[in-house]
């Protein structure tokens, strides 16, 4: 599974997954996975059902993911993307097709800790084949320096479902931009939660879109974004509402604390009159209600927002 | 000993409270009974710093806390479970009750205050304190939140609105377990048969102090002139 020349990069990957309290048994070999780092592929292993073809491309990689039919696994698959350097430039392609009637999970890990001056570029082109399910989740470890663009299309065929959760809250977003589309088939099923912390100066562009193409198709795109000091938020959620009975709704909470520059703009648009959309947003700082709850058990307003804001963003 | 002397509160130029005299003395239990609008929630924010008063003062043990706030108040021992409990999107049952871990207590303690409160452990300790709770549950958490710190005041405003068929009776599993702990209750109300569970009550109207007494006594004259007489009228 591991080039031999490519150990010490693998070990020092271990050493942060262990430091950053992650999950080091998806290094394991019943474990389907690709670990890249740089422009390198340091490690892949497939199990039954899951074929991983991965390409070292100029500044990265290229991969396809590929599962069966009637795939169940009980582990999930392994997308581990690396930078141990400084400074640089990376990007990385990944194509996942599933098939139909399949279970699976996808738990992606993007590992920048030592980033002062580097961009991560990421595009993703999704399938969930019919009534497949697949849960993708994105978890961030990022130094100081990250410009990271991500572009992610979706696609749910009939009666599949896709939940798609991207969280970069223990570390700096500096500069984000975060693109996901997806697209629903009849009686498909799409849920997409963001949870952003921005902080210091940094710059996050976040643009969700739900295209609710087919009948009884349903979706919910929910984004939490917690800004602090000088840092600047766009939040764009975006459903379109095109198959009979389709349902979607859109949910942006934004708390503001500091000098920080936030907005948030949600676009319904019906073109079927049997479908419907709805919008609920918030910006502002934490609930007054929230805050003096919990400080009349004897918690600072400092220990009760940090509380508030530890559980918006799941930590 | 909790006290307001002569306190009075004004809002947009609205008379809510004048000369509210009441004393809270340790051991006993309390309501402060009244129809809707009487002012009955806005005394139990003035007790919790959540609202200053316009005139007059809090003492507590002797000394004057009208300007503390209110994680001071609760520092001191005071502390309230509101009539309406928010949600708390991410945070579970067990990490509210423990505040994020700041209140060092054990499972076992845990679990009694949920069940006390009639919700089993196991089925409540690990869930999330959001929308997917329905607001008795809420308020059932928030209860047992005050069960678990153990202050040496609890206020409970309209401990039983939003709860089941089952809720006189939790008011006095509550009332016992409070007692026990040694913490004074105040629980506000217009129910006069949650007011009648208490050892004392104020009954107040349109901002204003009636009776004080007995519960049963302040209850009986409660029933017999509530809504027959001209406060209501006179306080707009």
């Amino acid at each position: 599974m591991i080039k031999a020349d490519r150990v010490k990069e693998y070990e020092a990957l271990l050493d942060i997954y262990e430091r950053e309290g992650l999950n080091r048994s998806l290094f394991d070999d019943r474990v389907a996975a690709i670990i890249i780092s740089g422009s390198k592929i340091i490690g892949l292993n497939n199990v039954p059902g899951v074929e991983i073809k991965g390409e070292e491309i100029e500044n990265g990689v290229r991969a396809d993911v590929r599962i069966a039919d009637g795939v169940e696994l009980p582990f999930p698959i392994h997308l581990c993307t690396g930078y141990l350097k400084g400074e640089g430039h990376q990007r990385v392609e990944f194509n996942i097709t599933v098939g139909k009637n399949s279970k699976v999970k996808f738990t992606s890990h993007c590992i920048f800790p030592y980033a002062k001056d580097f961009t991560h570029e990421a595009v993703s082109r999704i399938t969930v084949g019919e009534n497949s399910s697949v849960l993708y989740e994105d978890e961030h470890i990022h130094g100081e320096g990250v410009r990271m663009i991500s572009r992610t299309e979706v696609e749910v065929k009939a009666g599949g479902r896709y939940t798609g959760r991207f969280s970069l809250t223990k570390h700096r977003a500096r500069e984000l931009k975060l693109e996901m589309t997806v697209k629903l088939a009849e009686m498909a099923i799409a849920e997409l939660a963001s949870k952003v912390k921005a902080v210091k100066d940094d710059s996050v562009e976040i643009r969700e879109v739900l295209l609710l193409e087919g009948a009884h198709s349903r979706g919910n795109l929910k984004s939490t974004v917690i800004a602090f000091d000088n840092s600047r938020v766009n939040v764009v959620n975006e459903a379109y509402g095109l198959g009979d009975y389709a349902k979607g709704h859109v949910e942006c909470h934004e708390i503001v604390k500091g000098r920080a520059d936030v907005q948030t703009v949600p676009l319904l648009r019906v073109r079927n009159d049997k479908a419907e959309l709805t919008h609920e947003a918030s910006i502002g700082r934490i609930n007054e209600a929230q805050l003096v709850q919990l400080m009349a058990k004897g918690l600072t307003e400092e220990e009760a927002a940090e509380l508030i804001i530890k559980g918006l963003l799941g930590e | 000993m909790l006290c307001l002397r002569n306190v009075g509160y004004v809002r947009d130029g609205r008379r809510i409270l004048q000369g509210i005299n009441m004393t809270f003395r340790e051991g006993m239990s309390y309501s402060i009974l009244g129809p809707n609008g009487a002012g009955k929630s806005t005394i139990a924010r003035i007790i919790m710093g959540e609202l200053k008063p316009t005139s007059g003062q809090v003492l507590f043990d002797g000394s004057d806390i009208t300007e503390l706030g209110v994680t001071e108040r609760a520092r001191l021992g005071i502390s309230m479970a509101w009539q309406y409990f928010t949600d708390y999107e991410g945070i579970r049952v067990r990490e509210y009750l423990t505040l994020g871990g700041k209140l060092k207590v054990g499972e076992d303690e845990i679990r009694e205050a949920l069940e006390l409160v009639g919700l089993p452990y196991e089925l409540y300790a690990g869930r999330f304190i959001d929308k997917t709770l329905s607001g008795g549950e809420r308020k059932r958490v928030e209860l047992a939140s005050l069960l678990l710190l153990k202050p040496r005041y609890a206020i409970l405003d309209e401990p039983d609105s939003g709860l089941d068929i089952t809720a006189g009776e939790l008011v006095e599993e509550l009332l016992d377990r409070f007692k026990k702990a040694g913490t004074t209750v105040i629980i506000i109300t217009h129910h006069e048969e949650i007011a009648g569970k208490t050892d004392f009550a104020y009954f107040l109207c349109a901002g204003r102090l009636v009776k004080k007494g007995f519960s049963r006594e302040v209850v009986d004259y409660y029933r017999r002139t509530c809504g027959r007489c001209l406060f209501v009228e006179g306080s707009s």
